[in-house]
C-alpha cells in the first residue's frame, strides 16, 4: 500500500494531554504543518470578528432590526417611563414630575399588587399547564410521526386556532363554556353531572383554561423545532449504553430541548402576564387583570398611571423571565 | 493472564485464516461461541437492504465490514447492536439469540459514525453515562471512568464539553464512554469518517492495538478499501444486501472472486472473452484485447464459454517497445499518464479500446515516464490471471 510508513506512538495511552496529544511525536512534522492539521480546536479563532471590511458589513446587517428595535421598542418603553412620572389630569397630564403614580400603586388601598400577584401566579400555572400538555405533542409530532410531511402537516392542522384572531377565540369560549353553553349540555345529557357548571365561565379557573388553549402552541412551536433538529444517534447511544426509554428521556432528549422550553415558556409567560382580552372576556369581570386595569385606566385618560402600572408591568415580567432562565441553569448538569 | 492468551489467538489469527480459505457464511463454524448471523434479512418496506446474510464472527476477531455507501454494511451493524431489527433469520452472541432484546440489554456497544457523544454532558459525564446506567454507584464509576479517560490521555480535558475538543479527541472520547462499559463485542460506524488522513492512519494502529490488548471482537463499518485491508483479520465485502466475499486482506486484496469485488478494490484489470481452449491446467481466452492463458488447475470450464478475469495491476510488467514475444499475455499498448505514487508507479495504457493499468516500483521512475505516448508491452504470468464469477 502506498502510504507513509508511521511509527505508532504511544501518545493517547501515556496520559499527554493537550492538543499536543494528537501531534504523534515520532512523526516529523514542522509546527506549520501540525497547526495546520491539528489546528480544529473549537474556538481557536475561527469565530473571532473578521477584521476591517467585514465588521461594517456585519454592522450594516445588524442595522434595520436595531433601528425596528430602537423606534417601536425602546422609544415607547422610555416614552411610558416619562409619562409614568408626570402629573395627570382630568384630560391626560401635564408635564410636572412627581411619583404619585407609583405611591398609588404602592399604597393600601391599591388592588394592583394582589391583582399582579394573581396574574403572576395564573401565568406560572399556564406556562407549567402549557409545557405539560405541549411536550408531548411536540415530542409525537417531532419524534413519533416518522415522515417529516406529516409531521408538518399536522403541525399545520394543530396551527390552525392562528388563523383567526384571539378575539374571536376567546369570544367563542362564552358559547362553548356558559351555563347553557355546550360543555355544560354536553356533561348533563351524558350524565356525569346534574347541575350545569358555573366554574367554566367568568372564573378564575376558566380564564387559566381559555390562556391554555390560547398559548399551548406557543410552547409546542419551539419544542417541536427542536427536538426535530435533535440529534437521534445521541438518543440511540444512550440506549446503546445501556438507558431505558424513560431515562433516555430523561438524560438526553429533555436536557437537549431545554432551550425550546426556555423559549416556550418565556413565550407563555410573557403573553399570558400582559393577556387583556381573556380576562375580559372570559373572566367577565370576575377576576382582575393589569392588562385589564391600563386598558382601563387609559379609557379614563389617566395615562400617567397607565403608564406607572405597565411599568412595574414590565419589571414583573423581567423578573419572573430571569426567574425562569436562573431555574434552566439550575438544572444543567456536569 | 487469560487475555494474554487471547492475544496470542487474535495475532495467529491472519495466519490460520490465510491456510484454510475462509468460507462464504462461516456455517462451518458453528459451534457456540462468538457472534453468529444466520439468514439475515432486513426490509425497509419495499426496498431489502440485507438479504439472506450468514456470518460467523469469532470472539477476538477483527472483522471488517467493507462495501460501498448503500451496501447493508451499516444495517447488519445496527442489527448486531439492536437499533435495528431483522425481518428474517437470527442473531445469535454465545449461542443465545439477540432478536428483540433491546440495545440496553446487549452486550455490544457501538461507536457512532459521528461519534453521537452528549453536548451537553462533559468528556467525564460521557464516558461515565454507561456505568450510571448500569447503576453502579458514583464513587466506583467516577474511577472506572477516570481510568478509562487516563487511558485515553484526555485526563486535563475532563470537563470539557465535546464541542470544546479537536475531531481527534472527541473519538477518543467515543472510544472510553463505550469501552468503559467492558462490552463483548464492539461495533464501530465508520470510527475514522471525521478525522483527517494522517489522524486516520495513527487511528488505525492504535485501535487495531487496543483490540489486542482487550481481546475483544470488534466489528468495524467502512467504505475504505485502504482502511479495511489495513486493520481486518477478516474483511466481508458487500454490495446489494449480499456478502460479495469474505476473506483475509491478502486473500480479498489477491484473488478477488467476483467481477465486483476486483472492481471495488480496485487495481485490477478486469477482461471479458470466449474460452478458446482448455488444456492440463491452462485455459486459454480470446479475450477483447488479445489472448490471455491462464493457470486454472482442474477447470470446469470448455470451450465457448463466456469468462471474466482479473489480473492485477501489480502483476504487469512493462517493456519499452511493441516487440511481442509470445503469444499470449502479452499486449502492444500505448501509454498514456503516469502517475507517481511515493512507492509506487501507476501507469495507464491503452490497448485498442481498453484501458489497462500496471503497477511498478519507483525506481523506474525515469524510464517510465518517459514511456509516456509511446508504445510499450505489457505482460503477466499464466498464475496472475483470476477467474471471476459474474
Amino acid at each position: 500500500m502506498p502510504e507513509p510508513e508511521l511509527t505508532p506512538t504511544k501518545s493517547a495511552t501515556e496520559g499527554r494531554s493537550g492538543v499536543d496529544s494528537v501531534v504523534p511525536g515520532d512523526i516529523a512534522l514542522s509546527d506549520a504543518a501540525g497547526a495546520e492539521i491539528y489546528g480544529e480546536e473549537k474556538g481557536a479563532g475561527h469565530l473571532q470578528a473578521p477584521p476591517g471590511a467585514s465588521k461594517l458589513v456585519t454592522l450594516l446587517w445588524m442595522l434595520p432590526g436595531a433601528l425596528w428595535l430602537l423606534i417601536f421598542l425602546v422609544a415607547p418603553v422610555i416614552v411610558v417611563l416619562v409619562v409614568s412620572f408626570f402629573t395627570g389630569t382630568i384630560t391626560g397630564f401635564k408635564e410636572v414630575f412627581t411619583t404619585s403614580n407609583y405611591s398609588a400603586i404602592f399604597s393600601g388601598s391599591s388592588t394592583y399588587l394582589s391583582t399582579l400577584g394573581t396574574v403572576a401566579r395564573n401565568s406560572a400555572i399556564v406556562t407549567a399547564v402549557c409545557l405539560v400538555i405541549g411536550y408531548p405533542v411536540a415530542y409525537f409530532l417531532a419524534v413519533k410521526v416518522k415522515k417529516t410531511q406529516y409531521a408538518f402537516g399536522l403541525f399545520l392542522i394543530a396551527l390552525a386556532p392562528f388563523f383567526t384572531s384571539t378575539l374571536i377565540r376567546a369570544e367563542a369560549w362564552i358559547p362553548t363554556m356558559s351555563i347553557n353553553g355546550a360543555v355544560n349540555s354536553i356533561l348533563k345529557d351524558i350524565g356525569i353531572i346534574h347541575h350545569p357548571l358555573g366554574i367554566l365561565l367568568f372564573s378564575n379557573f376558566a380564564v387559566i383554561v381559555a390562556l391554555v388553549q390560547l398559548l399551548v402552541l406557543f410552547m409546542v412551536t419551539p419544542i417541536f423545532f427542536q427536538l426535530a433538529a435533535l440529534d437521534r444517534s445521541a438518543i440511540e447511544a444512550a440506549r446503546d449504553l445501556g438507558a431505558s426509554g424513560f431515562r433516555v428521556f430523561m438524560n438526553v432528549t429533555l436536557p437537549l430541548t431545554r432551550g425550546g422550553i426556555m423559549i416556550g415558556c418565556v413565550f407563555v409567560f410573557v403573553l399570558s402576564m400582559g393577556d387583556f382580552a381573556t380576562y375580559k372576556l372570559v373572566g367577565g369581570g370576575s377576576v382582575g387583570s393589569i392588562g385589564l386595569n391600563i386598558q382601563n385606566l387609559v379609557s379614563l385618560l389617566n395615562y400617567p398611571q397607565a403608564a406607572a402600572q405597565a411599568a412595574i408591568l414590565v419589571v414583573a415580567m423581567a423578573i419572573g423571565v430571569v426567574l425562569l432562565l436562573r431555574f434552566a441553569k439550575l438544572q444543567e448538569q456536569v | 493472564m487469560a487475555s494474554n492468551d487471547q492475544i496470542a489467538e487474535t495475532t495467529a489469527a491472519p495466519e490460520s485464516a490465510a491456510q484454510t480459505p475462509a468460507g462464504n457464511g462461516g456455517e462451518e463454524a458453528a459451534h457456540g461461541s462468538g457472534l453468529e448471523l444466520r439468514q439475515v434479512t432486513k426490509h425497509f418496506s419495499e426496498v431489502v437492504a440485507v438479504d439472506n446474510v450468514s456470518l460467523h464472527i469469532d470472539n477476538g476477531e477483527y472483522v471488517v465490514l467493507l462495501g460501498p455507501s448503500g451496501c447493508g454494511k451499516t444495517t447488519i451493524l445496527r442489527m448486531i447492536g439492536g437499533h435495528e431489527h431483522p425481518t428474517g433469520g437470527d442473531v445469535l452472541l454465545d449461542g443465545k439469540s439477540l432478536v428483540g432484546v433491546p440495545p440496553a440489554k446487549r452486550p455490544t456497544t457501538t461507536v457512532f459514525q459521528h461519534f453521537a457523544l452528549f453536548p451537553h454532558r462533559s468528556v467525564l459525564g460521557n464516558v461515565e453515562f454507561g456505568l450510571r446506567m448500569q447503576g453502579i454507584d458514583k464513587q466506583q464509576r467516577r474511577k472506572r471512568a477516570m481510568e478509562m479517560i487516563e487511558l485515553v490521555g484526555l485526563s486535563e480535558m475532563r470537563f470539557r464539553k465535546p464541542s470544546e475538543l479537536s475531531g481527534g479527541q472527541q473519538q477518543r472520547v467515543a472510544l472510553a464512554r463505550v469501552l468503559v462499559t467492558q462490552p463483548k463485542l464492539l461495533l464501530l460506524d465508520e470510527p475514522f469518517g471525521d478525522l483527517d488522513r494522517l489522524l486516520q492512519l495513527r487511528m488505525r494502529v492504535e485501535l487495531r492495538e487496543l483490540q489486542r490488548e482487550l481481546g475483544i471482537a470488534f466489528v468495524h463499518v467502512t467504505h475504505n478499501q485502504e482502511e479495511a485491508l489495513s486493520m481486518a483479520d477478516r474483511i466481508v465485502v458487500m454490495e446489494g444486501g449480499h456478502i460479495q466475499q469474505v476473506g483475509t486482506p491478502a486473500e480479498i486484496s489477491q484473488r478477488p472472486s467476483n467481477v465486483f469485488v476486483a472492481a471495488f478494490m480496485g487495481d485490477n484489470n478486469i477482461l471479458q472473452g470466449e474460452v478458446a481452449e482448455v488444456s492440463n491446467g491452462r485455459t486459454v481466452v480470446n479475450a477483447d484485447v488479445g489472448q490471455v492463458a491462464m493457470a486454472t488447475g482442474e477447470s470446469s470450464l470448455s470451450v465457448g464459454d463466456q469468462v471474466t478475469v482479473a489480473v492485477r495491476a501489480n502483476c504487469v510488467r512493462l517493456t519499452a517497445g511493441d516487440e511481442k514475444r509470445q503469444a499470449t499475455n502479452e499486449l502492444a499498448c500505448t501509454v498514456t499518464a503516469t502517475e507517481y505514487l511515493g512507492d509506487t508507479i501507476k501507469v495507464h495504457m491503452r490497448a485498442g479500446e481498453h484501458a489497462l493499468l500496471a503497477k511498478l516500483p519507483e525506481d523506474r521512475y525515469t524510464e517510465l515516464v518517459g514511456l509516456a505516448g509511446k508504445t510499450a508491452t505489457a505482460s503477466w504470468n499464466d498464475g496472475d490471471v483470476q477467474l471471476l464469477r459474474a
